[in-house]
């Protein structure tokens, strides 16, 4: 039972760490992006691979993957200076596609679909993160690490002149803020942490594969990130905790395994759904102002 | 004080029970298999084999008076999944011994396996990697064995000589593949294309027009599961008339249904549809049964075995270290295809014959006796 | 020279398939902007709809792929009328609406996940899986009919949207929305019109891979996001693009992988794709780049 909870503790701060990274793009940058996932694996792999084969302590991979993160937001940040809006949303997705295309036939690099079994357990400073508590420690730190990261971030005059980007990005152009500036930082400290987030996963479980990463995965983090509130720091927190637990909480219920997935799916998907009618700011939102009834049909 | 002696007495007989409990509470061991996905046809067979092993020992009094019980984990030919299983089979369930199947699964959780000194049992997987693991047992030969006989067999006898390849992109079928090169260039063949296939896709027809204008006398099919009739009948469809080839993993259902895969030329390892054991498998599950449902009835028995010697050796104390030395020591066991024989590197060796699939069934035309 | 020429075929009964999605979803997209990420399901429900019928309730071939197409056009208009028309009635942003479709797609698909697993269903095709020879070129005459109904259907939406004057409500709505209202067209039916427009035209898509290889829960998802690309490279709101758009995605899959290695098919479409949405946004017969804010 102990054992079940720290499990879910790990993953929710993983998830966690994913959700506020993806939301600075999404919340306060107004990229929606569905490619999340790839950096996510970007930083996985970068990870293990240096523990792997150049033997780098968890520090150095920690470091290594942010690197590498920051330099793949380049992927992330040039579409969206070029597109906006649905263009930018399709290109992530064609984005996600070719990375995770990389993960499963670069197979010299990455070993493709066999993926990297034996990734080294932790090492701080001296000390083996071996057992699941130990691992909540580190996980949950790493969390708290981020939220500070992005509230110093969201909460600085820059992060003013990203909301107004987000509001109107025009008229904060016309305003004289440096959009394509904003845009590049975002992207990179989105990408770094999300990145980080991957190498924490990847030395949790000690093995990786491509599957944890594809478009599905892209998805249930902008999932989290949705339905948690885009508009408040904690929002994607609460998000995450609140979502891993439905899984949890499914293993109650005695469902056959081999639906098990497709019902948290089907949950989640109901989810958003329900959620769009209901409180489409999300759980942490600020909730809106009654709306004025449309007078006739769709608006154009 | 009298209270407390009342807790005293309480907790002696609640320690004497737990105690008690423990002595004859179930011995768990783990099965990941492929349940769903395009493997599902295995994980009817493995399932199948293990449950009905499990029953009959349960019958026979149990191992060492406790009952076997088998918690099944489906890992749909995605190795993360198996990683997850075999994370709770070993931090919950503290499991000293669990079944698994497929390469890069295994190959995933090996090295959980061997830092946790919880023995594995592979069936199914032949991947040549599999071999020499710590904690990690085969009772199924690895690929190189079958592909040996395979490479010769279609080189000699069927003299062909020359091979365009058709690959599944993961382990078990690369590694496949790679022994296939070797061993076909040994017997004086030579490779002359190979296009790489998914295992869950349905459609390769871009990569059987590659396969068609390579040329080659023969295609040899380094895939297994669902998609090995697919690629039969697409390649028939493309006009593609050379033989096929594929080693005794093509075999499932489908397989034998596909009119494309008729005339293929295959390898087996051995299967007798007269056991009992066949007979009380389809009985039980309206399915034949195969030669994948013994080597999972067979590996249960096995565990059992080797559990019963461990508990003797260990004053009935069970883990994961006392069954890997017990399979060490005992190293030749008895079961419904013969005696097994666990060789150094951890994999076992087995006849394999070699024939035409037709009308449903492999007509054997040669026997290989294992050790040649 | 032969691979080439097969390579072509395959390309063009692909493109075939993509071009009935993007003519769809580019007909909904260009009228109403709505993202609709849903039009996934409903390809994906044509092929149930179609294998129930005719594996389940033993209805012939041609009916249960009618029947189907018709209960997909249905389907569609349902999700308007239910989904998405009291969203905007209640002030949803667009985002919101791609995040309910969304959410609808992964319900539907996971939910015919479970009713019949995510393995493969075939459905008898009979003489529709007979190989035919074109010099050195296979097909199956399943592969021709696709064609044909691509071919079709593009020939039928394009009289539909110049002859007809429920066409001509459509386009007018799609360039100058607010312009329509004003001469009194009526937006909500028009939408409506155009779901199950929509919707009929890419079924049959999912009817006919579901006759090929047969019929998956999941593969919608990936479908309707190809079409987008598709939509976008064609050009939003012009329909010859859209036809266009969709052979070149099948075009650029099967011809690429004649020098390329198979297994890097869907990054080189993709690798395409995003090289030319840098380049020229506004897609092959676009016009210009629409604000198209999400």
């Amino acid at each position: 039972m102990a054992a079940y909870l720290a499990h879910y503790l790990v993953m929710a701060a993983i998830y966690t760490i994913l959700a506020l990274s993806l939301n600075l793009l999404i919340g306060y940058a107004g990229i929606f992006s569905l490619a999340h996932a790839a950096i996510y694996g970007i930083g996985a792999y970068a990870s293990a691979l240096v523990a792997l084969r150049l033997g780098l302590g968890f520090w150095g991979g920690l470091l290594i993957a942010a690197l590498v993160g920051a330099l793949a937001a380049a992927l992330v940040a040039i579409p969206s200076l070029r597109t906006a809006g649905d263009y930018y949303l399709v290109a992530s997705f064609g984005l996600q596609v070719v990375i995770l295309t990389v993960f499963m036939n670069w197979t010299d690099l990455t070993n493709g679909h066999a993926g990297l079994p034996a990734i080294p357990r932790p090492v701080v400073f001296g000390w083996v993160i071996d057992t699941p508590f130990e691992y909540v420690a580190l996980a949950l730190a790493l969390a708290v690490l981020t939220y500070a990261i992005c509230y110093r971030l969201t909460s600085s005059p820059f992060g003013r002149v990203l909301q107004a980007i987000r509001d109107d990005e025009i008229a904060a152009a016309a305003m004289g803020k440096d959009v394509v500036r904003v845009k590049i930082v975002v992207a990179v400290l989105s990408s770094a942490l999300g990145a980080v987030a991957g190498s924490l996963y990847a030395h949790y479980i000690t093995y990786i594969n491509p599957s944890s990463f594809t478009l599905h995965e892209s998805i249930f983090i902008a999932t989290l990130v949705i339905l948690g509130g885009t508009e408040r720091l904690a929002g994607p927190l609460v998000g995450a905790f609140l979502l891993l637990a439905i899984p949890e909480a499914l293993k109650f219920l005695a469902i056959p395994d081999a639906v098990a997935a497709p019902v948290r799916q089907i949950l989640y998907g109901a989810l958003l759904v329900v959620f769009m009618f209901v409180r489409p700011e999300g759980i942490l939102g600020r909730r809106r102002l009654a709306p004025v009834r449309a007078a006739a049909g769709p608006r154009p | 004080m009298r209270t407390v002696w009342t807790a005293i007495v309480a907790l002696i007989l609640a320690g004497a029970a737990c105690l008690a409990a423990a002595d004859s509470a179930p011995i768990k061991i783990g099965a990941i298999l492929p349940l769903t996905g395009s493997g599902a046809s295995y994980g009817v067979w493995m399932k199948g084999g293990a449950e009905i092993a499990a029953e009959e020992i349960n019958a026979a009094g149990g191992i060492a008076g406790r009952k076997l019980e088998i918690i099944f984990d489906d890992h749909a030919a995605d190795a993360s999944k198996a990683v997850n299983a075999m994370r709770r089979l070993v931090e919950v369930e503290k499991v000293p011994f669990t079944l698994t199947s497929y390469s890069a699964p295994t190959l995933a959780i090996q090295p959980i396996g061997a830092q946790h000194k919880v023995v594995m049992m592979n069936g199914g997987g032949q991947s040549d990697n599999l071999a020499n693991k710590d904690y990690l047992y085969n009772n199924i030969p690895v690929v190189s064995n079958e592909v040996g006989v395979m490479a010769d067999w279609l080189a000699h006898d069927k003299k062909l000589h020359s091979a365009v390849l058709i690959t599944a992109n993961d382990e078990a079928g690369r590694n496949s593949a790679k022994t296939f090169r070797d061993k076909y260039a040994a017997a004086g063949g030579r490779v002359v294309g190979e296009e790489q296939v998914t295992l869950d896709g349905t459609d390769f027809r871009a990569q059987l027009a590659k396969v068609k204008a390579a040329g080659g006398e023969l295609l040899y099919i380094s895939s297994y599961g669902r998609n090995v009739s697919i690629i039969a009948d697409q390649a028939r469809e493309l006009g593609i008339a050379i033989p096929m080839a594929g080693t005794s993993w093509t075999l499932v259902p489908e397989t034998f249904k596909a009119p494309g895969a008729e005339g293929m030329l295959v390898t087996k390892l051995p299967f007798d549809p007269e056991l009992p054991f066949a007979k009380k498998f389809k009985a039980k599950y309206g399915v034949d049964a195969g030669f994948f449902a013994v080597q999972y009835y067979s590996g249960t028995k096995i565990f059992a075995r080797a559990a019963e010697e461990a508990m003797k050796k260990n004053g009935g104390r069970l883990d994961g270290e006392g069954v890997k030395q017990a399979i060490e020591s005992v190293k030749v066991f008895d079961t419904i295809s013969g005696k097994l024989v666990f060789q150094p590197n951890h994999a076992a060796i087995m006849d394999i014959e070699a024939g035409v699939l037709r009308g449903g069934k492999v007509q054997v035309e040669k026997v290989i006796k294992a050790g040649h | 020279m032969d691979l080439l020429l097969q390579l072509l075929a395959t390309g063009i009964v692909v493109g075939s398939l993509y071009a009935l999605c993007t003519l769809g979803w580019g007909l909904i997209y260009g009228t109403t902007l709505h993202f609709h990420v849903a039009h996934g399901a409903v390809f994906t429900l044509a092929a149930y709809y179609a294998y129930v019928g005719q594996k389940l309730l033993r209805l012939p071939l041609a009916v249960a792929a009618l029947a189907a197409i018709v209960l997909a056009a249905v389907s569609g208009l349902l999700i308007d009328r239910l989904l998405y028309q009291p969203l905007e009635r209640r002030g949803a942003v667009r985002t919101t609406l791609f995040i309910a479709s969304l959410g609808l797609l992964i319900l539907v698909e996971n939910t015919l996940a479970i009713v019949f697993t995510p393995d493969p269903l075939r459905m008898d095709i009979g003489l529709l899986q007979r190989s035919v020879r074109l010099g050195p070129v296979f097909l199956t005459h399943l592969h021709l009919l696709t064609v044909a109904l691509a071919v079709a259907g593009y020939a039928a939406l394009v009289l539909f949207l110049r002859r007809t004057r429920a066409g001509q409500a459509i386009r007018a709505v799609a360039s100058a929305p607010e312009m329509a209202r004003t001469v009194g067209i009526d937006l909500r039916r028009v939408h409506l019109l155009t779901y199950a427009i929509g919707s009929a035209i890419s079924a049959p898509a999912g009817i006919l891979i579901a006759m090929d290889v047969g019929a998956e829960p999941y593969r919608g998802t990936t479908f309707v996001l190809l079409a987008s690309v598709g939509v976008i490279m064609g050009g939003i709101g012009s329909i010859p693009g859209a036809m266009l758009g969709g052979l070149f995605l099948g075009l650029v899959e099967n011809l690429g992988v004649w020098k390329i290695p198979s297994e890097w098919q869907s990054a080189l479409s993709f690798g395409v794709f995003l090289v030319f949405i840098l380049v020229r946004p506004r897609g092959f017969f676009g016009r210009h780049v629409a604000s198209a804010e999400l």
